[in-house]
């Protein structure tokens, strides 16, 4: 109430010399209304409708593909990690490291588990060398990483199948031998440039070499593989 | 004029009825969608491994179908199932400062929840599923099929991360106001009927 009075008193200055009885009760209500903020919306996750989630999801791993594309310093790829990407990395260069024996179910499957058995298992080890050497990415982070950039092999492994289909000899091969090498050196590039920051100085190189023989053998699949024609 | 109006009359309008049997319906399962998304990817993966066999000569499809029908899975249930049926979230975030938490909202009151029954669908699919699948991976270590134990401890290792995720969220975790220095870069408003917590 005497929030009232004081603003009613610059309003009605001119009547100050009327003189009121203080005994009239100034009765009322004020009602401020509260505009509900527009945050209100967002933010409980509980309520969002499905597609924004699918939605959201997507983007995010479609432009940690980006981020992978063009490795420059961006936190994208480490603050908000997801690991569907290096899942769908995994299927696709297990799918295309099998080879034309789809007829035969023996020569299939181990190949098949083999990769993914390599590249989670080797990313794991690769992990858990970082965070005993004092790193201070979480394991997650580092999966999440180490995944993504498998993607210029996934690239190198489309170009060599197609390199095959014309033909398998020396040329070939040097072609295959060259893409491979390039994007072999962009995957080991493009994780370091995310993986390093984290870890003490005089550590660098510890860490890198795991990396390094993670991608190299990654390579030397794709570069060995023959379609059994 | 005077038929007319006895005909309008003599209507009886049976809605009540039909609403009746559609709110009985609603009053025990909400959300007929999301129970049923919930509990087909995980008994469709487990049947798919039983059956498979039979069906395809293939084991690389048998991988992918059922590895698809996993992720499938693990994503409906973490992000849609749980928070429809019985309004938990969990998820992991990293800090401005490097710092991993694992988070999770649970709402107070189920006014737009899932019933009872609902409830026990989710907790019975979340529970039983992955005890399934470490039955699995005990058939397939002894019978030492390794190319199907890599399958087995992808399936476990979903299912029990959901399974996980969620009776945390359930215990109450270690609950905290949302301006805290935790949330910071991360707006999230105080509602009065959702708790926010750590895992």
């Amino acid at each position: 109430m005497a929030e009232v009075d004081d603003s009613r008193k610059p309003m009605f200055a001119g009547l100050s010399d009327v003189s009121i009885s203080a005994d009239i009760p100034v009765e009322g209500e004020i009602n401020v209304p509260v505009g509900t903020p527009s945050q209100d919306d967002e933010y409980s996750t509980l309520d969002e409708p499905v597609k924004d989630t699918i939605l959201r999801d997507l983007t995010a791993v479609g432009k940690k593909f980006v981020h992978v594309m063009y490795p420059k310093k961006s936190s994208a790829l480490l603050r908000d990690w997801d690991l569907w990407g290096p899942l769908l990395l995994c299927v696709t260069l297990a799918l295309m490291l099998q080879g034309n024996s789809v007829d035969s179910k023996e020569e299939g499957g181990p190949q098949f588990a083999e990769v993914f058995v390599i590249i989670w298992f080797g990313s794991v080890i690769i992990t858990l060398n970082s965070k005993l050497l004092g790193g201070t990415i979480s394991f997650f982070q580092s999966l999440c990483v180490l995944g993504y950039c498998i993607m210029p092999l996934t690239v190198a492994m489309v170009v060599c199948r197609l390199v095959l289909l014309g033909g398998s000899g020396t040329v070939s091969f040097i072609i295959r031998l060259v893409v491979v090498t390039a994007s072999f050196s962009w995957s080991t590039f493009a994780s370091t440039a995310f993986l390093v920051d984290s870890q003490p100085p005089n550590r660098k190189a510890l860490v890198v070499y795991p990396v390094f023989l993670f991608y190299f053998v990654i390579g030397w699949m794709v570069l060995t593989f023959s379609p059994s024609a | 004029m005077k038929q007319v109006i006895d005909d309008t009359e003599d209507v009886e309008l049976d809605f009540g009825n039909e609403d009746e049997a559609q709110s009985l319906r609603r009053a025990w399962i909400p959300h007929p969608l999301a129970s049923f998304l919930h509990l087909f990817f995980r008994v469709a993966a487990i049947v798919t491994y039983l059956i498979c066999d039979w069906f395809s000569k293939s084991f690389t499809s048998c991988f992918i179908i059922i590895i698809t029908l996993l992720c499938c899975d693990f994503w409906s249930v973490k992000n849609v199932t749980g928070r429809i049926l019985v309004g938990l979230r969990w998820w992991n975030q990293i800090n401005d400062d490097g710092r991993s938490l694992w988070l999770f909202e649970a709402r107070k009151m189920s006014s737009q929840g899932g019933t009872e029954v609902e409830a026990k669908i989710f907790w019975l699919g979340l529970i039983m599923c992955p005890v399934i699948w470490t039955g699995f991976f005990f058939t397939s270590l002894f019978s030492l099929k390794i190319h199907w134990l890599v399958l087995v401890l992808a399936g476990v290792t979903l299912q029990l991360a959901n399974l996980y995720g969620y009776l945390r969220c359930k215990a109450g975790g270690l609950e905290f106001p949302a301006t805290s220095s935790f949330m910071q870069g991360h707006q999230f408003l105080q509602r009065p009927d959702v708790i926010y917590g750590v895992l």
